[in-house]
């Protein structure tokens, strides 16, 4: 972006007021899809408690190999007797009662660490993301009301501290529609989740970003859906949950402003991560297809070819027999071949026979 | 910040909530999109500039949009209201869409023919009148149909009938000497009227008589019953009709009030030549006389005797009450047309 769009902010009321607020240069940051999920998925990963199988299970017992001979298959079978199960298969993870194939182990390597600077530039590229309003929207969010996105809201947000209020404030954003999605939404998880404590699964509804708590995380987190994050503390998996760019975010405006400190820009180091610079795309207009279809470019650009070439040589002709492919090999076979065709007319000239020797002939026979 | 090539890597790639996937290739549900597929072309949310025709409440309006206010989703799609008349639309589609890509200008065209043509459609379908299809409830119509004939039953219809005819008889209301009356039940009455003078009345021997006459119940019975209910053009009827038949017209008149009175002839001569009619057979009509001649009164006078063949013309049917009783003819001009609201006013 050329010069640094400015973002209207909002009252408690839902009008815009005149206060405006530069768009941090964190929003011009590189999206990167691929990047996002890859260190999605890391992150989702340290969540994670270890499982794992009993150390012991399915090798309890003593069962055998019965061997060949005893028109039985081969596999480990119980010993002894007077019971059902003496007999039975063992220690296969294909028997009934083995242990199963590579048995679960609580030292897999549950948590994934990835780097400082890969995590950083994902959270940049989210927090990017969440100012395209065809990302939020395409994520499923219902922000058709919204005023202006990034949406900002005074900080008098900050100090709200009834859910009632927040929701006012929400009606008046036109923002309770992603709420109200989020409580109709809510259904009973299908499968095993359900007894486990997961009994409900729900959407997600909008983020919620401040920079000081002094009663809005009271006013918020009751409503389904909503999540509360200090903007010092943003999490890659809210801001992209799933791994899905485009998180509906409403940032307070001393967050809003608080950005340029949390991350700097493509110049300026960030104040909160020492050093860091936001990333500098490779490419700064990565619409690739746009800028070969525009006019700058077509106008320098040759012609295009045929949409499908011919392969060229898929047939070799023999030289000998295929007058052109001899003439392509050698020149001068062309001059030749001329030069015979022209003598070959030259000798195809009719001899004629003669009826009669001639008189000179029959002189010179005669002579002594 | 916005642009349209990392978007639609995403949507495409990552989810699109409103992409679905089905064999004949993806779909989009997004409301604004033209075409209602899912590619880089028709992308609502990947195009930055991008147009749309949609219809809402039967109007059809042209929906625009621009990377200039790609960042206000309340005021992304401009919405203009395309005239009705489908060659102006086309015109303004033309003019509003100029220097945009071709194939967009086409696309709307195409959807603001399909658009206007169910709309068309639609209209049509409305002016139709559909029957609607309405389940025959076994355990409903059991229960109603012997319901029914219980109240039948209990009703007692012939009997109350049977009173009726002879209070009127009692009370003169057919007059001094009325016609296909049982000449023993007339004595009857006669003599009733005489004790009467000097006592009250002997409600026992009357119930007995009352029962013999056949004849009432017959009347009665065959156009008082609901079990057979004949929508029948018929004139021959209505003037042989006794004070039953009356009735039972009457009803039939009153679920006929619905109908224009285009349904029936206007052949104003025959409500006339009823009268004559009816003046002829002066015992039996009794007080109807009074409605007929009143209404009579305003139309030509025809010539006696005469039975007209076209029917009587009814002026307003559905405001006449059973109190009055008139004789009435109804004329049922196409068969079809009225077996249906018959069918559904029964």
């Amino acid at each position: 972006m050329a010069a640094r769009p400015v973002v209207s902010v909002f009252g408690l009321n839902g009008a815009k007021l005149d206060a405006t607020v530069p768009l941090p240069s964190v929003f011009t940051a590189p999206i990167r899809p691929d990047l996002v999920q890859f260190v999605h998925k890391n992150m989702a990963k340290n969540r994670r408690q270890p499982y794992a199988a009993k150390q012991q299970a399915g090798e309890e017992t003593s069962a055998e190999s019965w061997g060949t001979g005893r028109a039985v298959a081969r596999i480990p079978r119980v010993g002894g007797g007077g019971t059902h199960r003496a007999g039975q298969a063992a220690f296969g993870n294909m028997t009934r009662g083995g242990r199963m194939f590579a048995p679960n182990k609580v030292w897999r390597k549950w948590h994934i660490r990835t780097n400082s600077n890969q995590k950083r530039y994902a959270t940049a590229s989210a927090v990017a993301a969440s100012g395209v309003s065809a990302l939020v929207s395409g994520r499923g969010h219902r922000i058709s009301g919204i005023e202006e996105v990034p949406l900002v809201v005074s900080a008098e947000v900050e100090s709200l501290s009834k859910t009632k209020e927040a929701i006012t404030l929400l009606k008046a954003l036109k923002a309770y529609a992603d709420v109200a999605k989020v409580s109709n939404t809510r259904s009973i998880r299908a499968g095993r989740g359900k007894m486990r404590n997961r009994r409900h699964r729900q959407r997600r509804g909008p983020l919620v970003v401040f920079a000081e708590d002094k009663g809005i995380s009271r006013a918020f987190r009751n409503l389904p859906g909503v999540e509360l994050v200090d903007v010092t503390r943003l999490n890659l998996l809210q801001l992209a949950p799933g791994g899905h760019l485009g998180r509906f975010v409403i940032w307070t405006q001393p967050a809003f402003e608080a950005l340029n400190k949390v991350f700097g820009s493509q110049t300026e180091a960030s104040v909160q991560k020492k050093g860091y610079t936001l990333p500098i795309p490779v490419i700064s207009n990565p619409d690739v297809s746009r800028l070969i279809g525009s006019d700058e470019i077509q106008a320098v650009v040759r012609p295009s070819g045929p949409k499908s070439m011919r392969r060229p040589f898929t047939q070799k002709k023999n030289p000998l027999r295929n007058t052109q492919v001899l003439v392509r090999l050698n020149p001068y076979a062309q001059v030749l071949r001329r030069a015979e065709l022209l003598g070959k007319n030259k000798k195809t000239k009719k001899y004629t026979h003669k009826k009669s020797a001639s008189a000179k002939f029959l002189q010179i026979l005669k002579a002594d | 910040m916005n642009n349209d090539g990392i978007v639609w890597e995403v949507l495409n790639n990552q989810f699109c909530s409103f992409k679905v996937k089905t064999d004949l290739g993806n779909l989009c549900r997004h409301p604004y999109n033209v075409t209602g597929r899912c590619n880089r072309r028709d992308c609502p949310l990947a195009n930055s500039k991008y147009a749309t025709v949609r219809e809402h409440g039967g109007r059809i309006y042209l929906c625009m949009k621009t990377a200039e206010r790609a960042h206000i989703p309340a005021k992304q799609w401009e919405k203009i209201a395309l005239p009705k008349n489908f060659a102006q639309a086309i015109e303004v589609i033309d003019k509003e869409l100029i220097y945009w890509p071709g194939w967009m200008i086409n696309i709307c065209k195409q959807r603001l023919t399909r658009i206007t043509q169910y709309l068309i459609r639609m209209r049509r379908l409305k002016l139709k009148n559909k029957t609607t299809l309405v389940p025959i409830k076994k355990k409903l119509e059991r229960r109603e149909k012997s319901r029914e004939i219980r109240a039948e039953a209990a009703a007692r219809l012939d009997q109350s009938i049977e009173k009726e005819l002879l209070e009127r008889l009692k009370s003169k209301a057919y007059g001094d000497q009325p016609l296909n009356v049982n000449e023993s039940v007339w004595k009857e009455i006669l003599e009733g009227d005489a004790v009467e003078a000097e006592s009250d009345v002997t409600t026992e021997d009357e119930l007995e008589d009352e029962e013999e006459y056949e004849y009432e119940e017959e009347a009665a019975g065959g156009s008082g019953g609901r079990l057979n209910r004949e929508f029948v053009a018929d004139d021959s009827d209505a003037d042989d009709s006794s004070a039953g038949d009356d009735d039972d017209l009457e009803d039939d008149m009153e679920d006929f009030g619905d109908m224009s009175p285009s349904d029936f002839s206007s052949a104003e001569d025959d409500s006339a030549g009823e009268s004559e009619d009816a003046i002829d057979e002066d015992d039996e009509d009794g007080s109807d006389m009074d409605d007929s001649d009143e209404s009579d009164s305003a139309k030509k006078p025809i010539s006696k005797g005469k039975r007209p063949a076209a029917p009587a013309a009814r002026p307003k049917p559905a405001k006449r009450t059973k109190k009055h009783g008139p004789r009435v003819e109804v004329e049922y001009e196409t068969e079809s047309a009225v077996r249906d609201t018959m069918l559904t006013n029964w």
